[in-house]
């Protein structure tokens, strides 16, 4: 570096300060994954925190890491919002050995493709998530279900590896009880007590009826999305009407440090969320 | 924009006094083929006929190697502070790529989101722009970046026994006002540097045909001998990335002080080129390949932010094709492109 060492300057702003936030509550989803509870502590700020589905926050575990969840509460609740964390390295592992109480630091939310929910009124809906993909499109289920009568069917397609992983079981419980979802659930490995489909989402698609402006939306695993989006091509919906999340690397959360690049766009502030009109010749998207 | 004219020989005394009024950033040479931006006290270090450095100025200052963004105390409750350094300096005989190269990190940085730790640095530094013999590497006019019309305050070329000045701006005119004696450029000072500056283009000899890359990119981008071919010697070593004047790929991270108390998030440069830019958590990668890594830094370079910003993220500097051990070369890969679909 060619500058001497300064007194540091602590005035003004920065995007990268987060907001100090509290965790509430803990629930245990299943051996890897944990739902939290947060409410920001600045409680002028917490409630103007409002998001819309499909967008992200930014996590920091204060001398640790960061890293970018989705949302999965409904944006309609303003006393906290919710985080679906699996533990798989750094900053997901710290935060499930948190407790309630514990401090933690939020920024955002962030992203600026979420899923319309708005011009998806009046028509069918099919939602398609593979294992934790379920996090994104909960936000949007959630809001669905506030306003069900302004949307036609409600398709809901969610597959994990085997029964134990199955996330959200409380809303899925809530879900089956309903005549006003189709519910689709599928496992890989089925123990003895599985009842549903077994395999694949994508094995599911064929059988829902559905009209040619219907909105579809998918969300898990890379591997997922290209026969997913394949099987919704078969159902003649249009690409600008198929959205997608597409998840990648991040290290900011808005749009500086170039790691989430989809072809020519950014997945933090030109999506997650894209219809696949608007990645089909973006090589690599799916 | 104002002109002004300044002789010869009131340089001296001018940049004198720059250097003992301000911070002073400028070339010092560092060794037969390259020179370094670094403070200067004495003007007897000041040595502005360059051709080469090898890390770009403007990024080393602007966007440091390793820059702290927010500190942090905690205690019983926790204490968050962004860190924004903010100092006046001056950054004297940058050129024109270099301060294009600037220009675009300044879009990148605030469009959607500013980015304050860096426009705050931005914001506090004086630019004096000089010209500078170009390296054969050199293909800026190909990307339309030799010549720099903003970024600036000051912009001097040297036509002879004068400095024609472009005065940008009002803090750019107060310097000239308070430490140089100018006069406004007359008609013959213009001449001089219209025929200046033709000549002064016609130094660079390395042209690229970059015009339909941008289409062109797609057709071959599927060609996999063509990104074999063209990326079979990569280290991956990242050194492209680390000397480029646009480069701005980062990653944040955040640590803590021995005692527990104090923390901070820092960023640090990233490379695209290495093999765990695209590596997630779970193992997955998304840029798995050299040749894939070498498509998207030239997507990067030369299609995205022409989409975007209608300029190339690339101001044809030539550092990268004089870093590279691979003898992996961009401005032969555009003309490759071109070769390859138009043959
Ligand atoms: C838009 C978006 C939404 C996400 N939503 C969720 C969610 O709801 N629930 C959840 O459990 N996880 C989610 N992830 C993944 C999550 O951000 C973390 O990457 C993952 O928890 C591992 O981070 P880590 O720091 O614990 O792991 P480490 O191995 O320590 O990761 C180091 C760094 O690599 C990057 N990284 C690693 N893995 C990923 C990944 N899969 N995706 C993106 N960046 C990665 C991160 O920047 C991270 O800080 C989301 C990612 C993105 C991009
Ligand atoms: S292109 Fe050259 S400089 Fe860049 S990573 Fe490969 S070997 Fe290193
Ligand atoms: S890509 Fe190479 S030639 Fe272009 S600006 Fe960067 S270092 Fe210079």
């Amino acid at each position: 570096m060619i500058m001497d060492i300064k007194e540091k300057e602590t005035a003004g702003s920065s995007i990268y300060v987060p907001e100090i936030a509290t965790i509430l509550k803990i629930e245990e989803m299943s051996q890897t994954e944990k739902l939290f509870d947060i409410r920001l502590d600045d409680q002028k700020k917490q409630e103007k925190f409002c998001f819309l589905p499909g967008q992200f926050v930014e996590l920091t575990i204060f001398g640790l890491g960061e890293a970018p969840f989705s949302i999965p509460s409904s944006p309609g609740n303003r006393d906290f919002f919710q985080l679906c964390i699996r533990d798989t390295g750094n900053v997901s592992g710290a935060i499930h050995r948190m407790k309630a109480g514990d401090k933690i630091g939020i920024r955002g939310p962030f992203g600026k493709g979420y899923f319309p929910y708005e011009r998806m009124k009046g028509k069918d809906v099919i939602i398609v998530a593979g294992g934790l993909g379920l996090a994104p499109v909960m936000s949007l289920i959630k809001t669905i279900l506030e306003d069900r009568d302004s949307y036609k069917r409600l398709v809901i397609i969610y597959g994990a590896t085997d029964p134990s992983n199955i996330l959200f079981r409380k809303d899925i419980e809530d879900w089956k009880k309903r005549d006003d979802i189709e519910l689709g659930l599928t496992v890989d490995n089925p123990d003895s007590a599985w009842q549903e489909n077994v395999g694949v989402c994508t094995n599911l698609i064929p059988g829902i009826n559905c009209t040619e402006d219907a909105y579809a939306v998918v969300c898990g695993p890379p591997v997922m999305y290209k026969f997913v989006v394949s099987e919704f091509e078969k159902k003649c919906i249009k690409p600008e009407n198929i959205f997608l999340s597409l998840e990648r690397r991040m290290e900011c959360g808005v749009g500086k440090c170039n790691h989430c690049h989809v072809g020519n766009k950014l997945s933090c502030v030109d999506g997650p969320v894209f219809s696949l009109w608007e990645i089909r010749n973006l090589k690599e998207a799916i | 924009m104002l002109y002004k004219v300044l002789e010869k020989n009131g340089y001296r005394d001018f940049v004198k006094s720059l250097i003992s009024g301000f911070e002073f950033i400028g070339p010092v040479k560092k060794d037969r083929a390259v020179h370094d931006f670094k403070v200067i006290k004495d003007f007897k270090e000041l040595d502005t006929a360059y051709i080469r450095t090898t890390i770009p100025p403007a990024k080393k200052i602007l966007f440091p190697p390793d820059e702290e963004l927010v500190c942090y105390e905690i205690g019983e409750n926790i204490d968050v502070k962004p860190v924004v350094e903010s100092g006046e300096k001056i950054l004297f005989a940058i050129n024109a790529w270099d301060i294009n190269g600037m220009n675009f990190l300044d879009r990148v940085f605030t469009t959607d989101f500013i980015d304050d730790n860096y426009k705050a640095k931005r914001d506090k530094l004086i630019v004096i722009g000089m010209d500078t013999e170009p390296a054969e590497t050199n293909f800026s006019p190909s990307v339309g970046a030799e010549f720099a019309t903003g970024g600036f305050d000051l912009y001097m070329h040297d036509i002879g026994d004068r400095y024609f000045i472009r005065v940008a701006t009002a803090r750019g005119d107060g310097l000239l006002k308070r430490y140089a004696v100018v006069k406004d450029a007359e008609r013959n000072d213009f001449k001089e540097y219209d025929r200046y500056m033709d000549n002064y283009r016609g130094r660079f000899k390395l042209d690229v045909d970059i015009k339909s890359f941008y289409d062109d990119f797609e057709v071959i981008y599927d060609k996999k001998e063509f990104w074999e071919n063209a990326a079979k010697d990569c280290y991956s070593c990242g050194s492209c990335n680390l000397v480029c004047p646009t480069c701005f790929c980062f990653n944040v991270k955040d640590d803590m002080e021995l005692n527990l108390k104090k923390g901070e998030k820092t960023r640090e440069w990233d490379s695209c080129m290495i093999p765990d830019y695209g590596l997630v958590a779970g193992g997955h990668n998304f840029r798995p390949t050299k040749e894939n890594r070498l498509k998207q830094r030239y997507r990067c370079k030369l299609k995205t932010f022409k989409e975007k910003y209608d300029r190339y993220a690339c101001v044809g500097c030539g550092r990268c094709i004089e870093a590279c051990l691979a003898n992996i070369n961009i401005a032969e890969d555009i003309n490759s492109v071109k070769k390859e679909v138009s043959a």
